[in-house]
């Protein structure tokens, strides 16, 4: 039986008005769970609410990670910081694994320089590691992001269309660093995903917005 | 709409001339203002006495350059020393108590008194501060610097906290979602992102504390402003209009140069290179005859 790390029980999200109602559904250590639905649906307000960023309009959710660096986020618009360098946008996502009252202006410890270094390796984007992020490409700045959780190394990723700009090559580069990630950490992840075959191609469990409801459509 | 809009224009222009008339009374006061201005003007105030650029006969000069022992030179570069020095205290303080005064970087128990605090700083302007520093220290560069320093605060303070306001929510949400601390995300997102806006405000604020320079002087607190305030005692307007002009130009070149600095930082900044007419001309002209072209998005990889 794999480790639990989210419940959610009878969770409606939205913001006046619920957007999806009666989410009652389990995410173990393992899950790639990739969400399907039209535009405006509800599924970035679903990431949001697991994150913690808007509660939920009714019901429960229960996280089983740890509030400081337990949980790794990729917004739609990805949410690095332009005037930084890659490696300094990389590095932020290890500090979370520190000590909370670690400063943020001492260098991070070469355990954490290691994760960062190998993070940007994975995902090709070690030769951009001193160049600031505003000057990146779309798809460039996506393997930032995902860098950045990669070595943050968190329990449960959560990602909102965060392939989206990626041709085919770097989403292969993307997907096998987050699944080798998702196995050594023994983590879930939760990705919002426009296209379907895509979708179904790196998730072993499938959840469609329909109606205001959330359906399991593949669990494998 | 339109209608709505004449009989809006209509009433601000009709309170305007009523408030006018009332404050004044008695317009007969008007009618020989003009001639008057033109007598002044050609009696005491041009040509201007470049005098001031020459140096002072006591103590006795012993610089290579005679000018750098003028009037004008030792009260110039007085005050751009306490605009710098001034402007630097400012933003030390500023820029803490901004990050406290961010509604999305702090919670309201804590923003709302750093930005009464900063309020109260701003809402005295920094001539009376310098009048209250001046009985603190007496006469002097002290209390410039520190007069300064107050308002620096305040006014840089609010300018820096709507600044962080204005931040993007992604990485913000991202850092929180993440479990980063306040300070973390103050230090690591919301500084550097909003670094561009940070600075252009320090360079406008470092201007305008050196245009200020001349009237914290004229209560004594040092720089230029004290040598205008001695002539105007004397009545010596041609010399006061000569450093006037020396005021005018240094601005003008530091206005220049920070529009400059500005432009460098960011190449996706809003803030265009500046050509020379945008800053004597009024902005329509400018843009007129410097029309900005066009940008071009970038696409594909930059790689």
């Amino acid at each position: 039986m794999s480790e639990e790390l989210v419940h959610l029980h009878n969770v409606s999200v939205g913001y006046d008005e619920p957007l999806i109602e009666g989410i009652n559904i389990e995410i173990f250590a393992g899950d790639v769970i990739a969400v399907l639905g039209p535009s405006g649906i509800g599924k970035t307000s679903l990431l949001r609410t697991i994150a913690g960023l808007i509660r939920p309009l009714a019901g429960e959710v229960e996280l089983a990670v740890p509030s400081r660096g337990g949980l790794g986020y990729i917004p739609q618009r990805l949410g690095l910081v332009g005037n930084l360098t890659v490696r300094g946008n990389v590095e932020m996502g290890t500090r979370v694994g520190l000590s909370r009252w670690y400063p943020p202006f001492v260098p991070v410890p070469s355990k954490q320089r290691n994760y960062v270094d190998q993070a940007m390796v994975d995902l090709g984007i070690d030769h951009l590691a001193e160049q600031p992020v505003r000057i990146l490409s779309g798809g460039q700045q996506r393997r930032v992001a995902t860098a950045k959780t990669v070595a943050q190394r968190p329990k449960l990723v959560l990602a909102d269309e965060f392939l989206g700009e990626l041709d085919d090559d770097n989403v292969d580069i993307v997907m096998r660093t987050v699944n080798q990630a998702i196995k050594a950490e023994n983590s879930a992840m939760i990705m919002v995903e426009h296209h379907e075959e895509l979708a179904k191609g790196v998730a072993n469990r499938i959840w469609r917005i329909t109606g205001g409801r959330l359906v399991e459509e593949l669990k494998r | 709409m339109n209608r709505r809009f004449f009989i809006f224009c209509g009433i601000i222009a009709s309170l305007t001339v009523y408030f006018f008339l009332d404050l004044v009374g008695d317009l007969g006061r008007l009618s020989g203002g003009w001639s008057n201005l033109v007598i002044f003007f050609n009696e005491s105030l041009w040509p201007p006495e470049w005098s001031v650029l020459e140096a002072q006969s006591y103590p006795v000069c012993e610089a290579r350059f005679e000018f750098t022992c003028s009037v004008a030179w030792l009260g110039m570069v007085e005050t751009i020393k306490i605009a710098f020095v001034a402007t630097i205290i400012g933003f030390i303080f500023a820029l803490p108590l901004s990050v406290l005064a961010a509604s999305n970087l702090s919670p309201i128990s804590i923003a709302l008194p750093a930005r009464i605090l900063l309020a109260g700083m701003r809402s005295l302007p920094s001539i009376i501060w310098a009048v209250l520093f001046m009985i603190v220290f007496d006469v002097g560069t002290l209390a410039g610097i520190c007069a300064m320093s107050f308002y620096t605060v305040g006014y840089l303070g609010k300018l820096q906290f709507e600044s962080l306001e204005g931040l993007k929510n992604a990485p913000l949400e991202s850092a929180k979602a993440m479990g980063m601390t306040r300070f973390e995300t103050a230090w690591l997102v919301a500084i550097p992102e909003s670094a561009n806006h940070l600075l252009s405000h320090l360079l406008f604020m470092f201007e305008y504390n050196v245009r200020h320079g001349t009237v914290i002087g004229l209560v004594g607190a040092g720089g230029i402003g004290l040598y205008i305030n001695t002539y105007l005692k004397l009545a010596q307007y041609d010399k006061v209009v000569a450093l006037l002009i020396i005021v005018f130009l240094v601005v003008v070149v530091i206005d220049f140069i920070s529009m400059v600095l500005r432009s460098a930082v960011n190449e996706e900044s809003d803030v265009e290179r500046p050509s020379w007419s945008s800053i004597f001309l009024p902005g329509a002209i400018s843009s007129a005859l410097h029309p900005t072209p066009m940008k071009q998005v970038p696409d594909g990889e930059a790689e």
